[in-house]
């Protein structure tokens, strides 16, 4: 079983990890994009930190247990943050939001989106081999 | 895990590029309007305004701390122009006054024009968004199909 497990533990946990911040990316960027001529909005974007790589190498950490539905979740707590996005210039409106560089970024992300996708179900793919293969 | 959990977040994505459609579209209406009506007497130029209106913090602890949400854009007001009205000279006009002038918009073409293009430029870019968000849930649903 050390091959399922580390491939559960790392690769499949770190392409989820990467579906999850690209489509958080994806999300972000909608907003530019809808605010694109919004007097005074301000671009911002999802910096990722060193969390996607940390996903591929580090096994799941200890978690503080949630005993009431009150209590913050700290699962969801992770190093991504929203920022200021200052690739475009600032608009006499007060709106710096570049709709071209905007676009570009949502097609790239999207694009790794469906890469981590493909990834993932080639990871399956494996496994259903090993299954197959056992039956003969 | 992580995919459920990203699924509520498909709505997101959605909701705020359907905003940006309704706010690109209300500004195409309201500016074909106003120049259907540059030559009607008494119409006054109609302006929209828009401003950005952010999404609630989601829970977690990050995005309670986090200064900087997402936000959606949303038309809160469109009013009349009430700068003084464009007067002619136009005496056979029914709707002249004793002078001969008649009340027309202040509506700059020119100006409607760029604004309408540049409004329908950005309806296409949020079209194009929701279209991404969609096939990204399309992509994760894939997933499933696997397992």
């Amino acid at each position: 079983m050390r091959i399922l497990d580390s491939m559960f533990n790392h690769t499949v946990s770190g392409l989820t990890k990467a579906l999850d911040l690209s489509w958080r990316r994806n999300k972000v960027l909608t907003s530019n994009i809808a605010n694109a001529e919004t007097p005074q909005y301000r671009a911002v974007d999802l910096q990722f930190g060193r969390e996607l790589e940390e996903a591929f190498h580090t096994k799941n950490a200890q978690q503080l247990a949630r005993t009431q539905s009150s209590h913050l979740d700290l699962t969801r707590n992770s190093s991504a943050k929203i920022v200021e996005d200052l690739a475009g210039a600032t608009k006499a409106d007060g709106n710096n939001v570049d709709i071209d560089i905007q676009m570009a970024q949502l097609a790239k992300t999207s694009g790794e989106f469906a890469t981590a996708a493909q990834l993932i179900k080639r990871q399956i793919g494996l496994v259903r081999t090993a299954i197959r293969e056992s039956r003969q | 895990m992580a995919i459920s959990k990203d699924l509520k977040g498909a709505f997101d994505a959605t909701t705020i590029a359907a905003a940006g459609l309704s706010a690109s579209r209300y500004r195409l209406d309201v500016g074909a309007a106003n120049l259907a009506n540059m030559e009607t007497p008494g119409y006054k130029r109609r302006d929209v305004f828009q401003t950005a209106v952010s999404m609630p913090a989601q829970g977690s602890f990050s995005s309670i701390l986090d200064r900087n949400t997402l936000s959606k854009p949303m038309v809160y007001a469109v009013l009349e122009d009430d700068s003084p009205a464009r007067m002619e000279y136009r005496p056979n006009h029914p709707q002249a006054d004793e002078k001969g002038y008649v009340a027309l918009p202040n509506i700059n073409i020119v100006e409607t024009m760029t604004d309408m293009m540049s409004a329908s430029r950005l309806y296409q870019a949020n079209a194009t968004a929701l279209q991404e968000a969609r096939s990204m849930a399309g992509e994760a649903r894939k997933i499933l199909t696997m397992v």
